[in-house]
């Protein structure tokens, strides 16, 4: 494995089991993704709801256990067990998608922000940590910095405490960080200062992130690289210009052709079923095929690998060949 | 032409303690027959508590301060509620976001159907009624199993075609889609654009929608209203508005689209927070927040011009222009 490589996934799996009238059945959120992340890249994950990509985010958090498959970061084997160092543990860090959910409500800003300073003995005591806090709180336009300390969550706005939040990752520094929908509650006119200020502190620390999104647009202009995912795998992945306006998987093509857009469109290209199947009545073959409008027989039969089509470009579908 | 809404000079408050919201201010529309208008506006912008004051939905801690709504020859601000009882769902109707909370959880679909059509035609026959919900399923794609479901057992694409086939049960002349398609897939809700699209010439349907996103009313509408704060900015066809728009606000609305953003660097989103809405500040309601205010836009407020067919509420909008 070379150095540029930060992060790699190999064949991970996480199924959820259900149990109904005593029937054991599995929810295959994530069914057997392989890829990698280099150092300082942003890699877009886009998908629609229920397609797991957050389950994705949470195995690669650490906060949920891999049914299977390995994780390497930093050349270190990490699937297997939550349990972690302290180091690793502060190298990889999440944003959520609401701050509102993943903030104390009891706790002041102060106090949410000084704990993973404490745990990870950044700073030597109180006061020291107070101005770390009160620096990354002018670097992200807060002024004065001082008025926001005492405050609560309840009393910012969505944009702020969410722009508190990529500070309250992105103050230990970590070399990886997860993005969950970090900017889809938030209003247009907000969004920038948030997507801003999460660049400026990552390209600054070169830090790694996973920008996950359904927003094609959102994902096209800042990721590096995109990985659309449906129903817990990947179909495509590849240069996210490359992706997003060359698209060659039938369900990015279909995505792409439905997403809004200000521009004049051409023509749609339809999905099959109306309805998309669900992680449970996946049957075999290729997991897309019931909708895909250009599915052959094969589709049906054999499950589809991903591929390299073009360069540096790959696919999941039998429509192309080796 | 004649109009088919028409609203005047609108103000619509909320009471909350002892304070005073000024939601809508001052608002004046013209929707003529046949035309969708587009009302585009942040959370807090005021564009859903218009919407619920042309159909008289509003809270009870809300009140019509002053204005009139002229819809379909309705004076219907004046009209006592059992007025607007016999014609809502007849002759007008409006589609809710939350469809989970907008239908009865305990009543099948056909059931809740079937009383809106009988309240108003008293005299309708079963199987008058059985063919016109056929008709009604057929044109927003629903199997037929779907009339003796539950709201439960349907996904949420599947329960938003529901709510606009109950929208649309006596055939209305005019319906308010309140974001309608905001907390769907991308392509369910490229899908149910595409069916209202076809439904609106089926039916000659006049109609205003209610969103934050601008792909949306491209997709979707003739005509494109912008709200700040409670008042409205610019008015006018669509492809005006996104490719020329005249206002800062719409301009900086516009230019924070991920649509017409190519690198990272450029994303600039608006700077600044809403203002207290109980407390209007004196002159152009947006003059903190933009970038060409001068003192006469911080003393005086900027009446709605009118330029053709496009209307905008700016001082500064020969310098806009330019």
């Amino acid at each position: 494995m070379n150095d540029t490589k930060l992060l790699e996934v190999r064949n991970l799996k996480k199924y959820f089991t259900l149990r109904k009238f005593g029937r054991k059945s599995f929810v295959r959120a994530v069914d057997g993704v392989s890829f990698h992340i280099d150092r300082g890249e942003i890699l877009g994950i886009l998908g629609e709801s229920g397609c797991g990509k957050s389950t994705l985010g949470l195995v690669l958090s650490r906060i949920e256990k891999e049914t299977e498959g390995d994780i390497i970061f930093k050349n270190k084997k990490i699937s297997g067990s939550l349990k972690l160092d302290k180091q690793t543990r502060r190298d990889i860090q999440i944003i959520l998608q609401n701050p509102y959910d993943s903030f104390d409500p009891r706790l002041t800003i102060q106090d949410s922000l000084i704990v993973p300073l404490k745990i990870h003995g950044i700073g030597e005591n109180t006061s020291d940590r107070r101005e770390i806090i009160l620096d990354y709180l002018h670097k992200a336009g807060f002024e004065p910095p001082s008025a926001f300390l005492k405050r609560y969550p309840h009393e910012l706005s969505g944009g702020q405490l969410q722009r508190i939040s990529v500070l309250r990752a992105m103050m230990l520094k970590p070399s990886f960080l997860i993005a969950d929908e970090c900017v889809s509650m938030l209003d247009l006119s907000v969004r920038a200062s948030v997507i801003n200020l999460l660049l400026d502190l990552t390209s600054m620390e070169n830090t790694s992130m996973m920008f996950i999104t359904h927003d094609i647009s959102l994902g096209k202009f800042l990721s590096d690289r995109l990985a659309v995912i449906y129903l817990g795998k990947i179909v495509e992945l590849g240069n996210a210009k490359e992706v997003s306006e060359n698209p060659l998987h039938p369900y990015t093509k279909i995505l792409i052709s439905y997403s809004p857009s200000v521009f004049e469109k051409k023509e749609k290209i339809k999905p099959k079923e109306i309805l998309s199947t669900t992680h449970q009545n996946i049957q075999r073959g290729c997991s897309f095929a019931p909708r895909c409008p250009f599915a052959k027989k094969e589709c049906f039969e054999r499950e589809p690998e991903l591929f390299e089509v073009e360069k540096r470009h790959w696919v999941a579908c039998l429509n192309y060949k080796k | 032409m004649n109009p088919i809404l028409e609203i005047m000079n609108l103000t619509v408050r909320y009471k909350i303690k002892n304070k005073e919201i000024h939601a809508v201010e001052d608002i004046s529309l013209l929707v003529n027959k046949e035309e969708f208008v587009g009302i585009v506006g942040e959370s807090g912008s005021g564009k859903s508590t218009m919407a619920h004051a042309i159909v008289r939905l509003l809270p009870p801690n809300a009140y019509i301060k002053n204005g009139r709504v002229n819809l379909l020859g309705y004076d219907l601000i004046n009209m006592s509620d059992e007025e607007v009882m016999k014609v809502r769902w007849k002759d007008f109707s409006i589609v809710f976001q939350k469809s989970m909370s907008a239908l009865s959880p305990v009543h099948r679909i056909d059931d809740q159907m079937m009383e809106a059509i009988k309240l108003h035609n008293p005299q309708i026959s079963q199987q008058e009624i059985e063919s016109r919900l056929d008709k009604l399923l057929q044109m927003v794609n629903l199997p037929k199993r779907v009339l003796k479901s539950y709201p439960h057992e349907l996904s949420g694409g599947m329960m938003q075609r529901v709510m606009i086939a109950l929208a649309l049960v006596n055939f209305p002349k005019f319906v308010i889609f309140d974001e309608a398609t905001t907390a769907l897939d991308v392509v369910t809700q490229g899908q149910i654009i595409e069916e209202v699209r076809q439904l609106v010439k089926e039916l000659s349907l006049t109609g205003m929608v209610i969103t934050h996103d601008i792909g949306v009313v491209n997709e979707l509408c003739d005509k494109i209203a912008v709200m700040y704060a409670g008042k409205l900015v610019e008015y006018g066809p669509k492809s005006d508005i996104i490719h020329n728009p005249y206002h800062p606000y719409t301009k900086a609305l516009i230019s924070s689209l991920p649509d017409f953003i190519k690198e990272r660097g450029e994303f600039a989103g608006i700077p600044g927070n809403l203002p207290d809405l109980s407390q209007l500040p004196k002159g152009c309601i947006f003059a903190p927040r933009c970038p060409l205010a001068d003192e006469k836009c911080f003393e005086q407020v900027p009446s709605l011009l009118r330029n053709d067919d496009r209307q905008v509420a700016c001082f500064k909008v020969k310098e806009v222009k330019t």
